[in-house]
């Protein structure tokens, strides 16, 4: 299955579609505001571009190494990808405008920002696609123009490598995750530090509700780090946050390896886990979830 | 320390010295930081060291003709630093000055010709060879006259000529054993032997041995010899007869000490070391949250220790250790033991016992120094082999004797004079251990078995050495000493393997000390001992036996008529550790690392379980010095994740987790025995409800106080919050044009925007439902 993305219902598991081209680990996952395209990138140094209902690949751009995060901006017009620092090859970003075509015929991107001291763990397009927010290997958050590259804002609250950055349904906010074993909330404009949720483990996701104060938070003891892993060593499971107050109400636990990343369903009623064990675990909310309060 | 009375204990003494372990792998000629290495004096030399450039050079260099004067610079460079170039060999014996400080020299402008190492002609050598190598020099073989081979023995009985011969044979036997004999000298007067001798040996090391050993050697009831080293009389005759009044030392006003005991709450403190080490704080103990009262980097290298009483808190540094006391935790002592790892304080606080394994020389014992805590003064040293039974010293309880076990002898000496107990070693052939009784000055000691002589455990009082209790043992693989913590017990476990059985036996001798003639009773034990512990205050004991996985405890009580009971056994246990409550009655059964931390909170004064509990991986318990609290840790030293310590009730009601990053070491202070007498704590417990009562307000008032502070907070959160959440929405808002125009004019800010646009698909699915309840958190 290695270099395949797949499409699933997620009322029952079922599959229904794949894309398949890549010959490495897909790092990353996009798709547009619409859902027409949809953007990968792979360990197999290629970001790619697909239709998104019917799987055929409409563009290839090769790089010189992994392809560590992709994303569409607000209007589905601008694509982003960053590579590693990886066999000699820096950390670059780079931006092609997909309504010229020969950008991407070319493998001509219109913008390219180097990236020199810590590489690029994770990236999101901020609000309007004006700027995207990325997260850095040595704990850094910055905010690069999407037009000049120049460094808009620069932020460390981190002290370790940021693993996933998700911005909230209206992109005011977005939530980092972070090795440093803390999830972290920011304001998407001025990127200053609102909240802290902190765990005594390596957080790799984490990801906000769209319709209440919580946050979730997957991670979990890396494997290399333990000798014997077992799964109550390791703690792997998902852990509900309240939003404002930084308190954990709510764990669930099932992964028996580290959770590599969460998403809550757009409706907020359920949300899906996916784990280094391989599994992807879709959990509904009990009534009790949606009841819950803290006093005060 | 619960842990000293368990059997475990050796384990966790070796968890606790880790650090002090780790410390002595590092090289030990590695000078510490920031300490200046000795160097080579003389001018030529620093400047070299100094200057690296011509000019330097130039201007070290003596003589007029300039092309020779780089290289007399050079010479004297690389005599300062080794690595440039070979030095000549007897320079190399030169203490090594800061390596790669110099890297210039002959190498730097090197590498055309040889460089030529031969002095200048009109060099003048003004280094002196005892500045280049005093150290070394010190050590230079010197001419022996062979005086210090010579022993002089008194108190020889006087005799004629006629006798003289069978006088001599008598000395020769008795001196002889130490080393060969090579001259004697009897010096005679009126033709009798004047009654003191001179006897050489081939070696001092044999004249050492003969004084120690002869020295008061019983030759008959009137002549006890008296054995001295020829140099000791030379040495001592020299001491000035003047004696210049020690200067009078200004008074240190350090303050309370004590101020910690007057805390209105009757809180106590910890001691916390975390981030592998680097930092130290200090803590009251509170329900809610520790309050920290101190927080330094770098406190501590290794470890820190409580004293005893809690006065000072000791901290472990490459040069020695420092104490720390006062409300401000300010320095109030330091001890300087270059490589120190382990120390024990005297009970009474008046003595701190120091080990390295670094400073000890033939002829200046420093690998144990025992300090006087007020003054700062070294006391005494002492040779040590091996740290490997810490402490080598036992104190007694009140400080006045400390005490050593090497082969067959038993050393005890007295303070404040810190010289042997009436001057003299006892002899015990074969003692294997020995412990004082904390109640009283009395030691009890084992012998194994020694052919048809059986094993046996002697209490002897002291100082008179008077054994008051001797017990013979038969069969005996081998015994533990374990003292009830006021000396009114003690109890002796005795692994046996009785003629006719396979196998060990284990029993427990109770000595009850506090009777006449201290009567012994005998508890035998089926199974294998895993831990044994007094109820310190009590006459109960805990043991666990078993093994695993089928652990049991039992618990015994001695009866004031001397019956053993077992009250109470409870089976299939997950414990390998017993900690009382340092008041009694309530006991902690800890399954500590590989038993993935289980804990049991029994109450031993009706024998129920309170609770049973687990804190996963836990590595220490700690009781605090009220019996109040118990704390559960798991350090960084054992294992490398989930470093926390939580902190329990006696009755094991969790109270804190407390998470910190690589947590190694909590230790409470102790407190100083209590002002109260029997009366007045009996008068308390007699009162307990009338105080309860206040106590319960109290803490119902903290608590509903707790709870709105809590509630408090999150209202001024969530607030915060929903403000910075209403100038977010506001900045959303005024964004929804440019929003639409991004997207072609489609609203997508709410799920169902577009409703119209939806269109209606229907798909069946087979759904299997599992519930997982929220919410349950370990």
């Amino acid at each position: 299955m290695l270099g395949i993305v797949n499409v699933w219902y997620s009322v029952n598991g079922e599959r229904l579609g794949t894309y398949m081209g890549h010959t490495g680990a897909v790092w990353c996952v996009d798709a547009d505001w619409d859902t027409k395209h949809v953007l990968t990138g792979s360990a197999d140094n290629s970001c790619r571009l697909w239709d998104c209902e019917t799987g055929k690949q409409l563009a290839l751009l090769k790089t010189n190494s992994a392809v560590r995060t992709c994303g569409f901006d607000f209007g589905g017009n601008i694509i982003m990808f960053s590579t590693d620092k990886q066999m000699g090859y820096q950390c670059f970003v780079s931006f092609f405008d997909l309504r010229d075509p020969s950008q991407i015929d070319n493998n001509e991107p219109y913008m390219k920002i180097p990236c020199n001291d810590s590489k690029i763990t994770s990236a999101v397009w901020g609000p309007l696609g004006e700027c995207i927010i990325a997260g850095h290997e040595g704990g850094e958050l910055n905010q690069y123009s999407a037009k000049s590259g120049e460094v808009l804002v620069n932020v460390k609250e981190h002290s370790r490598q940021i693993n996933d950055i998700q911005l909230s349904r209206d992109m005011t906010m977005f939530v980092t995750a972070s090795k440093d074993n803390t999830a972290k909330l920011f304001d998407s404009t001025t990127l200053e530090h609102q909240k802290t949720f902190r765990t005594e483990r390596p957080v790799n996701s984490a990801a906000l509700s769209p319709n209440y104060d919580h946050v979730v938070l997957g991670g979990g003891q890396e494997a290399m780090d333990v000798t014997t892993t077992s799964t109550r060593i390791g703690k792997f499971e998902a852990r509900f946050f309240h939003l404002a107050f930084e308190e954990e109400f709510g764990r669930v636990k099932g992964h028996f390896g580290p959770i590599n990343s969460v998403a809550f369903h757009p409706d907020g009623k359920s949300y899906s886990s996916g784990g280094e064990d391989g599994y992807v675990r879709i959990h509904y909310f009990d009534p009790q979830y949606f009841e819950f309060e803290f006093e005060a | 320390m619960q842990d000293a009375e368990n059997v475990a204990a050796p384990e966790a003494a070796e968890q606790r010295a880790e650090p002090g372990q780790q410390q002595e792998q590092q090289p030990a000629a590695e000078p510490p930081p920031g300490e200046e290495p000795p160097r080579p004096g003389g001018p030529g030399a620093q400047e070299a060291a100094s200057g690296e450039d011509a000019a330097a050079e130039v201007e070290a260099g003596p003589g007029p003709d300039v092309p020779a004067e780089p290289a007399a610079g050079r010479e004297e460079a690389a005599g300062a630093a080794p690595g440039s170039s070979p030095p000549p060999p007897e320079e190399s014996l030169a203490p090594v000055p800061a390596a790669g400080e110099q890297p210039g020299g002959a190498a730097e402008d090197g590498g055309a010709d040889e460089p030529s190492f031969s002095d200048p002609e009109d060099f003048v050598d003004d280094v002196s060879e005892e500045e280049l190598l005093g150290d070394i020099l010190k050590d230079r073989p010197q001419e022996a006259d062979g005086i210090d081979s010579v022993i002089v023995v008194d108190n020889v009985p006087q005799v004629g000529p006629d006798r003289l011969e069978k006088l001599k044979n008598v000395i020769h036997k008795i001196f002889s054993k130490f080393g060969k004999i090579t001259n004697d000298f009897y010096p005679e007067e009126d033709g009798k032997t004047k009654g003191y001798i001179f006897l050489e040996y081939a070696s001092p090391a044999h004249a050492v041995d003969a004084v120690k050993n002869a020295d008061g050697y019983k030759l008959d009831k009137q002549h006890t010899f008296r054995v001295n080293l020829f140099t000791d009389f030379d040495k001592y005759m020299t001491i000035s007869d003047e004696w210049d009044i020690p200067e009078k030392q200004p008074f240190k006003d350090l303050g309370n000490l004590r101020y910690w005991l007057e805390e209105a709450e009757c809180r106590d403190q910890y001691s916390v070391i975390f981030e592998s080490g680097d930092r130290t704080s200090i803590f009251w103990n509170d329900v809610k949250d520790p309050v920290s009262i101190e927080e330094r980097a770098r406190w501590t290298e290794t470890y820190v220790r409580w004293s005893p009483k809690g006065t000072y808190l000791a901290t472990f540094h490459q040069r020695g250790i420092a104490l720390w006391g006062g409300e401000k935790f300010k320095q109030i002592q330091r001890f300087s033991h270059q490589g120190v790892q382990l120390i024990d304080f005297s009970p009474c606080e008046r003595y701190l016992v120091t080990f390295s394994p670094l400073m000890d020389t033939q002829d200046d014992p420093q690998a144990i120094i025992i300090w006087d805590i007020l003054t700062g003064q070294k006391k005494r040293g002492f040779h040590c082999e091996s740290s490997a039974h810490w402490p080598i010293f036992k104190w007694s309880h009140d400080g006045k004797f400390f005490a050593r076990m090497t082969l067959d002898t038993l050393s005890i000496y007295e303070t404040p004079s810190m010289g042997l107990l009436d001057k003299k070693s006892l002899k015990i052939s074969g003692i294997k251990d020995f412990s004082w009784s904390p109640g009283g000055n009395i030691i009890a000691f084992w012998v194994p078995e020694d052919k048809d002589i059986p094993a046996r455990v002697t209490l002897m009082q002291l100082p008179t050495r008077q054994e008051i209790r001797v017990r013979n043992l038969f069969n005996v693989v081998d015994c533990k000493l374990h003292w009830q913590k006021n000396g009114d017990y003690l109890c002796v476990k005795v692994d046996r393997t009785p003629k006719g059985t396979q196998g060990v036996v284990t029993n427990f001798e109770i000595f009850r000390m506090r009777e006449k003639q201290v009567p012994v009773d005998v508890v035998e034990m089926k199974e294998t001992i895993i831990a044994f512990a007094w109820e310190p205050n009590g006459s109960k004991f805990a043991v666990l036996h078993g093994e695993a996985p089928r652990i049991s405890v039992s618990f015994y009580h001695v009866k004031s008529n001397g019956k053993i009971e077992l009250i109470k056994m409870f089976d299939k246990q997950q414990a390998n550790t017993i900690f009382w409550s340092p008041q009694g009655q309530f006991v902690v059964l800890a399954g500590l690392r590989s038993m993935n931390g289980a804990l049991a909170f029994v109450d031993t004064s009706d024998c129920t379980v309170m609770n049973i509990a687990e804190h996963y991986m836990a590595s220490d318990v700690e009781w605090d010095p009220t019996g109040r609290y118990v704390v559960t840790s798991v350090s960084w030293w054992s294992h490398k994740v989930d470093n926390a310590y939580w902190l329990w009730t006696f009755q094991g009601r969790l109270l804190q987790k407390n998470n910190k990053d690589r947590f190694c070491q909590l230790l409470w202070r102790p407190r100083p025995p209590t002002l109260l007498s029997q009366e007045q704590i009996k008068q308390i417990k007699k009162d307990l409800k009338k105080y309860s009562k206040i106590f319960e307000q109290k803490d119902r008032l903290s608590q509903s106080k707790a709870s709105k502070e809590l509630v408090e907070r999150r209202r001024t959160m969530m607030e915060d919050f929903r403000k910075y959440r209403k100038m977010a929405q506001e900045l959303y808002m005024e964004q929804k044009n440019e929003r639409l125009e991004l997207r072609g004019g489609v609203d997508t800010d709410e799920l169902d925007s577009n409703v119209d646009d939806w269109e209606e698909e229907t798909i069946e699915f087979f759904v299997t439902e599992e519930i997982i309840p929220l919410g349950n958190q370990e």
